[in-house]
C-alpha cells in the first residue's frame, strides 16, 4: 500500500508540474491584456504600456515564469492584479461558499441518486425504472444555468423564499449565508444526481445476478439485506469513482452555477479572472483545482485498496 | 368637549404625529447591484463607468457638474480665478475639509494628488501635456499654470472617472505614482468600510463630512448622507440581476436588458429609464489600412441605415432615438450642422464612393464583442448594409478583454464598436484624440480643436464645436449610430434618487415602503 501511494505521489507531482507550465503558457498566449481591461477601450496604447510597466507585466515571459515558479516553491501564488489581495487570500475567501456548495449539492445528489439507482436496478424494466431512467436523462441534459434561472424565477421571484443571488452582506450569520446556497445546491445536486444514479443502476445490475447474490438469497436472507449488504458493497467501486469525480467536478464545475447565482466562490473567481485576464488568479486557481482533482483521484485509488483487497497497483 | 373641538384637536394631533411628506431621514442600508466587480477603486487610474459610479461616493474632486452640466465647485471654495491670458488658474480650497482618516485637506494634498493624476490618469495625462506647473500658493490655494490656454481644464478636473480625486499626500506612494494605492481615503460623504472582492463593497456614512451648503443640483451642492450604508454588490449575470430586481432584492440594480421593462413594472422594483443615456459608436481606423482613405469612410457612412441598426439593438423606440447630432437636445453643445450625412442608408452613393476610391474588395474587419449584446446586434445589421453596398465584411467577434487590447493595434481592425455616455465637455471625448480611438488626425480637425480648447467664451466655443461636428460628418472618423436609453431598477422605498449615467446615492433615503 505504501509503495502504491508513493508511486501515485510521483505521478501527481509530474502532473502538477505540467499543469503549472501549460496554464502559464496558455494564459499568456491568449489574446487580451489586464492593463487594457483596467483602462477600457478609450485608453491609448501608451497608457496601456505605462500601466503594464506599473503592474510588472513588461518583463520577458521567461522572467515572469521564473518568478512564478519561484513563488510557488515558497508557497506564494502571487498577487491579484485587480483584487488588491494575494491569490492565496482570494482563494481562501472563496473557499467557504464553494466548499458548502459542493458538500450540499453532493449530499442532494447522493440522496436522490443512490436509492433511486438501487431501486431502478432492483426493479429493472418496471414502470418505476423507466420513469426514473428518463428523468435521469432529462436531468443530465438540462443546462445548469437554465435550471438555476428557473429556480430563481420560481422560488426567489414568485414565492420570495430564497434570495435570487449573492452570499449575504457584511455581518451575515453562517445560517443566512447557507440560506443563499439552497437554490444553487439544488441546481447542482439535481444535475449531478443523474450521472450518479445511472452509474449506481448499472453497477447494481452487474452484481445483482451474480452467484454470491443467489447464494445469499438461498441462505434465506431478507431481500434488503441481500441488496444493501451483499450486492451494494460489491457495486460500490464504480459508484465511489463517479461520486469522487463528481465532487472534484463540483469544486471547479460549479463555475456556471456560481456565476448565475452570483456566489463569490472559486468558480466565479475563475470566470472573473479569465474575463479580466487576471493572470496570477487564473494560474493560482487552476493550480489549486488541478491539485484537488489529482488529490481526489489519489484518495479514490487508495479507497479502492480498502474496499477491494484484490486491487493491486 | 364639543365634537367640533374634539375633531380639531384629534386632527391636529394626527398631523403633528405625521412626518412631513418631503422630509428625508437618516438611516437604512441599501444593496446596489452592479454589473460586476470594478477593476480598481483608484478613480484616477480607470476611466470605466463602474469605477466612477462607486468611487464618487468615497472621493471628491475640486469641481463637479451641476444639473445643467456646468462646472461647479466641490472641494474648491468657488470657481477659480483665471488670469487675463487664460494661463493661470488660482483655485482657493474650502477650509477645514476632512479626509476619512481625520486629517484636514491642505494645498499640499491637492498638489500631490494632481501631480499623481497627471502621471497615472488618462485624462490627467491629457492635461499634463499643457501644464507648466502646479503649486501651492499658500496654505489654502493652489495655482495651475498652463503653457497655452486650455478651456477643457475645469471639466477634466471635474470629471468622475480617470478623475482628479483629492487624496491625502501621505497615502500617495513616493515613487511618482508607480505603485498602486494601498488605501482608499477620500473626503466624500461615504467612506470605505470593507471590500470583499466579488462579494460586496461596503461604504458607511462619514460623520465628519464637510458638506457644501448650496442646494443639491446634479452632482453639485449639498451631499446629504442619509443612508447609513451603501453596499455595492457585483451581479455580473444580467439575467440574475434582473430577477433580483424583480424580486425586490436590491434597492437599485444597474443596467438591465430593455426586454425586461414590462416584467420590472410588474415586479417589486420600479423601472428607471434614463433617456439619451449614451451613444453607440462605430470607430473607424483612420491611421492604417482600408479606412485611412476618407472616401471609403464616407462610403461606409453613406451605406449604413442607423435607424435599422438601433431597432435591431433596442427594439422599442422608448429605448432609442434616431438622432444624428453629437449631443441630445438638453445640452448646450447641440447643433444640427452636418447631420444631413447621418443615417443615409444609400447603397448607390456608397458604391459610387467606393468606385472612386478604387476599392478592391479587401475585407473590412469589424471588431466587436458580445459583452454588450447591442453592439453585436448593430454589427449584424451593419454587415448586411455594407455588403449590399459592395463591401466585403469580416466580422471579428471576440471577448471584451481581447477587444480592448486589439483596438490599440491599428493593423488588426477597420472598425471597432463601443459606446459612451454623453460627456459634459466635448473635449473629453476620446474620438477627438489623435492618440486614441481611431487616431483621427487631420489638419482641419486639429485647427478646429485648437480654437475650441483655447477660448473660454461659451458662444465662441459653441461656434467652434459646430465646425468640429461638421468635420466629424464630413471626414467620417466615426459613425454615431444614435442615442440609447439606459434601463435600471430601483426600489419604491428609495427616495430622492436621480437617474444619471453615474448613479449616486447621496441625497437618497429610504421611506417606509421598504
Amino acid at each position: 500500500m505504501i509503495r502504491a501511494a508513493l508511486n501515485r505521489l510521483i505521478g501527481m507531482l509530474t502532473v502538477m508540474l505540467l499543469v503549472v507550465t501549460i496554464v502559464f503558457v496558455i494564459v499568456r498566449v491568449t489574446p487580451g491584456d489586464p492593463a487594457a481591461v483596467m483602462l477600457g477601450p478609450e485608453a491609448t496604447a501608451q497608457d496601456i504600456e505605462d500601466l503594464r510597466a506599473r503592474l510588472g507585466l513588461d518583463g520577458s515571459l521567461i522572467e515572469q515564469f521564473g518568478s512564478y515558479v519561484a513563488g510557488i516553491a515558497q508557497g506564494d501564488l502571487g498577487q491579484s492584479i485587480f483584487l488588491g489581495q494575494s491569490v492565496g487570500t482570494a482563494l481562501w475567501q472563496r473557499a467557504e461558499p464553494t466548499f458548502f456548495l459542493t458538500v450540499f449539492s453532493l449530499l442532494i445528489a447522493m440522496v436522490i441518486a443512490l436509492p433511486v439507482g438501487i431501486a431502478s436496478a432492483y426493479w429493472r424494466g418496471s414502470l418505476f425504472d423507466q420513469t426514473m431512467t428518463t428523468l435521469a436523462m432529462l436531468a443530465a441534459s438540462v443546462p445548469s444555468f437554465w435550471l438555476g434561472l428557473l429556480l430563481i424565477q420560481s422560488f426567489a421571484v414568485s414565492f420570495g423564499w430564497f434570495p435570487a443571488s449573492g452570499y449575504g452582506g457584511p455581518g451575515t450569520t453562517l445560517l443566512e449565508r447557507l440560506h443563499h446556497l439552497v437554490l444553487p445546491a439544488v441546481t447542482l445536486g439535481v444535475v449531478s444526481s443523474a450521472l450518479i444514479m445511472r452509474f449506481t443502476r448499472a453497477s447494481m445490475l452487474d452484481v445483482l445476478n451474480d452467484d454470491y447474490v443467489r447464494t445469499a438469497r438461498s441462505k434465506g436472507m431478507t431481500e434488503w439485506r441481500v441488496v444493501l449488504k451483499h450486492a451494494l458493497k460489491n457495486a460500490l467501486i464504480p459508484i465511489l469513482t463517479v461520486i469522487g469525480l463528481t465532487a472534484a467536478l463540483l469544486i471547479s464545475g460549479a463555475i456556471v452555477t456560481e456565476t448565475v447565482f452570483g456566489l463569490p466562490g472559486v468558480g466565479n473567481l475563475i470566470v472573473s479572472a479569465v474575463l479580466r485576464r487576471d493572470y496570477p488568479v487564473i494560474q493560482g486557481a487552476l493550480l489549486i483545482v488541478a491539485g484537488l482533482y489529482v488529490l481526489v483521484n489519489f484518495l479514490i485509488d487508495m479507497l479502492y485498496l480498502l474496499v477491494d483487497p484484490r486491487v493491486r497497483y | 368637549m364639543r365634537p367640533s373641538t374634539f375633531a380639531f384637536l384629534l386632527g391636529a394631533a394626527v398631523l403633528g404625529l405625521m412626518p412631513a411628506a418631503s422630509a428625508q431621514e437618516k438611516g437604512g442600508v441599501i444593496d446596489v447591484a452592479t454589473i460586476g466587480e470594478p477593476p480598481t477603486l483608484d478613480a484616477m487610474v480607470s476611466s470605466t463607468d463602474i469605477v466612477g459610479m462607486i468611487s464618487q461616493h468615497i472621493f471628491e474632486t475640486l469641481f463637479t457638474f451641476d444639473s445643467d452640466w456646468n462646472v461647479a465647485p466641490l472641494l474648491a471654495k468657488s470657481l477659480p480665478t483665471i488670469s487675463d491670458d487664460a494661463r493661470t488658474y488660482t483655485i482657493t480650497l474650502r477650509d477645514g475639509v476632512k479626509f476619512h482618516d481625520g486629517s484636514v485637506m491642505a494645498a499640499s494634498d491637492v498638489v500631490a494628488s494632481l501631480k499623481r493624476w497627471m502621471v497615472v490618469g488618462g485624462r490627467g495625462k491629457q492635461v499634463a501635456e499643457n501644464v507648466a506647473s502646479v503649486e501651492a500658493v499658500d496654505g489654502n490655494a493652489i495655482q495651475i499654470t498652463l503653457k497655452e490656454p486650455y478651456s477643457p481644464l475645469l471639466s477634466l478636473l471635474a470629471f468622475n472617472n480617470s478623475a482628479a480625486i483629492i487624496i491625502p499626500e501621505k497615502t500617495i506612494p513616493q515613487d511618482g505614482g508607480v505603485t498602486p494605492l494601498a488605501t482608499f481615503v477620500g473626503t466624500g460623504p461615504y467612506k470605505l468600510q470593507e471590500h470583499k472582492p466579488d462579494q460586496y463593497i461596503q461604504l458607511v456614512r462619514f460623520d465628519d463630512y464637510s458638506m457644501r451648503d448650496e442646494e443639491p443640483s446634479g452632482f453639485a451642492g449639498a451631499r446629504h448622507a442619509y443612508l447609513d450604508e451603501i453596499r455595492f454588490v457585483p451581479v455580473p449575470d444580467i439575467n440574475t440581476r434582473t430577477e433580483g430586481a424583480i424580486a425586490g432584492q436590491f434597492a437599485f440594480a444597474d443596467t438591465l436588458p430593455v426586454e425586461s421593462y414590462e416584467r420590472l413594472e410588474a415586479g417589486k422594483s420600479e423601472p428607471v429609464l434614463l433617456e439619451h443615456f449614451g451613444w453607440p459608436i462605430f470607430v473607424m481606423n483612420t491611421k492604417e489600412g482600408l479606412l485611412s482613405d476618407m472616401r471609403v469612410r464616407q462610403a461606409l457612412q453613406a451605406a449604413l441605415n442607423t435607424g435599422d441598426m438601433l431597432a435591431a439593438a433596442f427594439g422599442d423606440t422608448k429605448f432609442y432615438a434616431v438622432d444624428g447630432p453629437m449631443y441630445p437636445a438638453n445640452y448646450a453643445w447641440r447643433t444640427d450642422v452636418g447631420v444631413e450625412l447621418y443615417n443615409q442608408g444609400n447603397a448607390e452613393k456608397a458604391k459610387e464612393l467606393l468606385a472612386a476610391a478604387g476599392y478592391d474588395g479587401k475585407p473590412l474587419r469589424i471588431l466587436t464583442s458580445r459583452q454588450y449584446e447591442f453592439h453585436y446586434k448593430m454589427a449584424l445589421v451593419a454587415q448586411a448594409y455594407l455588403e449590399q453596398a459592395g463591401f466585403k465584411v469580416d466580422m471579428q467577434v471576440v471577448d471584451w478583454a481581447t477587444l480592448v487590447q486589439r483596438n490599440k493595434k491599428p493593423d488588426l481592425w477597420e472598425i471597432f464598436i463601443t459606446h459612451s455616455p454623453f460627456l459634459p465637455e466635448p473635449a473629453l471625448n476620446f474620438i477627438l484624440s489623435k492618440s486614441a480611438g481611431g487616431w483621427w488626425d487631420s489638419p482641419e480637425k486639429e485647427k478646429a480643436m485648437a480654437a475650441f480648447t483655447s477660448t473660454s467664451d461659451l458662444e465662441e466655443r459653441k461656434a467652434h464645436w459646430e465646425e468640429i461636428q461638421k468635420l466629424i460628418f464630413e471626414q467620417a472618423p466615426i459613425v454615431k449610430v444614435g442615442d440609447f436609453a439606459s434601463l435600471s431598477a430601483k426600489s419604491p422605498a428609495l427616495e430622492g434618487f436621480r437617474p444619471s449615467p453615474w448613479p449616486a446615492f447621496w441625497n437618497v433615503s429610504l421611506n417606509d415602503k421598504q
